[in-house]
């Protein structure tokens, strides 16, 4: 049982909330804006609404839609999500100017985007893409994990188990993001350091996060068998992991 | 020092396991459910048992605190309930007609539990909640059941939470959710859904796993009693887990108040499977009119052994004495880790004490000592409570606190002050 509301912040706020971590990871998907300086916002009616901007090569995503320099209008979360499945288009409705960047430019972006978020098989095959699209999967899933724990009827539920922390998702040693709990509200962390970690998840290495992420091998086992480890707070990470469980509804 | 455990045979055998058996070893004894931290420190099967003892595939013997989650009250193998069992087994087990052990060991359990004015047997914990949420819902006519928050009651949908797998909105949407000692929150509760509650179902105390578990504040359970009564909702104990390690006649006894419904089964027959709903003589009639039953809830050795658990707990006073062992043992505990400056708390009745390294929130320094314990030969589990059974001896009371004691020195090595 998706909520189409939910399902519309994911998109918005995890999938193109992604875009900032793709500029870092591919050169090609970089060199697409590296001079570009535009302002490009999403507006969903009864729904999200952010900014991705971009400047210098690189993006960040912030809430509301106050000074961009494209606006892109969505009638529902339905109409948001249906761009997103490929199936819609958007409308914009200011910066007609910058219409050539939302045509060019940002429609190669996320078709990169979509690329590593849903490669071809035999593309994972090529270690530095398995590399990058584990890397985004990990930061679409913790940007996720924060919109269904925020909104989701039943994500909310568990998120009002989680007590207030910082909860770590590791791949390896060098590959980490968090998610902060304060007060039963969550907050993704794309970089955190060790300081006030409170419980953590560590997928031992890419392969292992990735067959996770794809279904291909059973979380409980894996943990039997020492390729996701689990300390700290141990209840953080349980609910954390009932998230997990929805992002995949989601996103799936 | 003492010898570090390897487990190589273990890790096969999990390997192996994975391949046919979901999540490979599943539910409360599987290493993914926060009691094994870290894996490696953890043995994951067994190969035999005796007394207080378990011994791992690898040959690893351990001082065992879990005793099976609860069924080892009198240590494993015992010879006065395997000897009962054996006879019964001799004579019949599981029949097209019920053997009259059955009469016998209702007859004892409503002699030996105070509230009890009858049983109910079935096989697990959980058969005799969902049995007492049905009995109370059939008898008052009402929906919504009332539990504690941090509560286990089993694992049918209706003790589940909306966002476990499997589990549906519907299964839990007459569930309402109360703090534990919270009576004002309990009596919102009642005024908000008037007429509408079924039953309270509560453990008598809250042992719930991954916190400090806290017994009834002074009076709490007699205003939970009166306030069932005065509203004629049902009032459940859950005694899975502590029944007979507190008072023979039931925790709720132990606490001083009558349940209406008393479910049991861990220690109930001393790792034999049965388990039992006892209720009061209102009741009686609305579990006969309840279609509720399995294929092997007859079965009489069971019975056998349960008779001979019981009566062998009577005639050692075995709460008594369980509570003393644990009283020694978690003292000898709590001093050793003074001794090396760490602040090791021991929660609970003592016959099913909870430890806790208060010294570091996150829980990763109690789960690096725990790993240490086990590494040497004694069984704890992380967050969980733990059980003492009536082999444990002073002399394994004081081998633990040995080994206990240089796992705190290692961890001090580890982390000086």
């Amino acid at each position: 049982m998706k909520d189409t509301t939910v399902l519309a912040r994911c998109n918005l706020y995890a999938v193109l909330g992604a875009i900032p971590h793709l500029l870092k990871l591919d050169p090609e998907a970089a060199a697409l804006v590296a001079k570009k300086n535009v302002k490009v916002g999403f507006s969903v009616k009864n729904g999200p609404k952010a900014t991705l901007i971009f400047k210098n090569g690189e993006a960040e995503m912030v809430k509301g839609t106050e000074g961009c320099s494209i606006k892109l209008w969505f009638p529902s979360p339905e109409k948001f999500n249906a761009l997103i499945d490929g199936t819609g288009t958007p409308i914009p409705v200011s910066g007609f100017h910058h219409i050539g960047f939302l045509l060019k430019e940002f429609t190669k972006l996320t078709d990169i985007l979509s690329a590593y978020l849903r490669p071809e098989p035999e593309k994972l095959a090529d270690p530095v893409f398995f590399e990058r699209s584990t890397t985004l999967m990990l930061y679409v899933i913790g940007r996720a994990i924060v919109q269904i724990g925020n909104h989701d009827k039943v994500g909310m539920f568990s998120a009002s188990n989680i007590t207030d922390g910082k909860i770590k998702l590791g791949i390896g040693q060098d590959l980490a993001v968090a998610i902060h709990c304060q007060e039963n509200h969550l907050l993704f962390n794309p970089a955190p350091n060790h300081r006030g970690v409170t419980s953590s998840m560590t997928f031992a290495d890419l392969k292992t996060a990735r067959d996770l992420f794809d279904g291909n091998i059973n979380a409980i086992a894996a943990v039997g068998m020492g390729q996701v480890r689990i300390s700290g707070m141990v209840s953080q990470v349980d609910n954390i992991n009932r998230i997990l469980d929805r992002v995949a509804i989601y996103l799936a | 020092m003492r010898k570090i455990n390897t487990y190589e045979k273990s890790r096969a055998a999990f390997e192996r396991a994975v391949k046919v058996i979901p999540s490979g070893i599943y539910g409360h004894q599987g290493p993914a459910e926060g009691c094994y931290i870290p894996i490696e420190a953890f043995p994951l099967y067994s190969s035999k048992a005796q007394g207080t003892y378990l011994w791992d595939l690898d040959g690893n013997r351990f001082i065992d605190y879990m005793c099976a989650y609860g069924p080892n009250i009198l240590g494993y193998h015992d010879p006065d309930v395997d000897a009962a069992a054996a006879r019964q087994r001799a004579i019949s087990d599981c029949t097209t007609l019920p053997n009259t052990v059955m009469i016998d060991f209702a007859d004892l359990l409503v002699d030996t539990v105070a509230c009890a004015d009858w049983a109910f047997f079935a096989k697990n914990g959980g058969d005799t909640t969902t049995l007492a949420a049905m009995t109370a819902r059939a008898y008052t006519h009402r929906k919504k059941i009332i539990f504690f928050k941090g509560y286990y009651h089993g694992v049918a949908p209706w003790t589940q939470k909306i966002d476990y797998a499997g589990v549906i909105e519907e299964d839990v949407m007459h569930n309402l959710y109360c703090e534990w000692n919270n009576f004002e929150q309990l009596a919102e509760l009642f005024d908000r859904y008037k007429g509408e509650i079924a039953a309270i179902i509560a453990q008598p105390y809250m042992h719930g796993n991954f916190m400090d578990n806290q017994l009834p504040d002074e009076g709490f359970w007699q205003k939970v009693r009166k306030l069932c009564t005065d509203t004629d909702t049902v009032l459940i104990v859950d005694d899975v887990r502590a029944g007979f390690r507190l008072d023979l006649a039931g925790s709720d006894h132990y606490f001083g108040f009558e349940a209406d419904l008393i479910c049991f089964c861990k220690a109930l027959a001393n790792g034999y499977n049965v388990s039992a709903l006892c209720g009061k003589d209102f009741l009686k009639n609305t579990v006969s009119s309840m279609s509720y039953t399995g294929s092997y809830w007859m079965s009489a050795v069971p019975f056998a052994a349960g008779i001979a658990c019981i009566e062998k707990m009577k005639r050692l006073d075995l709460p008594r004495f369980l509570i003393e062992k644990g009283t020694k043992l978690t003292k000898g505990l709590i001093e050793t880790s003074h001794k090396y400056g760490f602040d090791l708390r021991a929660t609970g009745v003592p016959s099913l004490f909870y430890l806790r390294l208060a010294d570091d929130p996150t829980l990763r320094l109690h789960q690096e000592w725990i790993a240490e314990c086990v590494l040497r030969g004694v069984f704890f589990t992380n967050h969980h409570n733990h059980f003492i059974n009536a082999a444990l001896t002073d002399a394994d009371i004081a081998e633990t606190i040995e080994i206990t004691d240089e796992a705190f020195a290692v961890l001090r090595d580890r982390h000086p002050v």
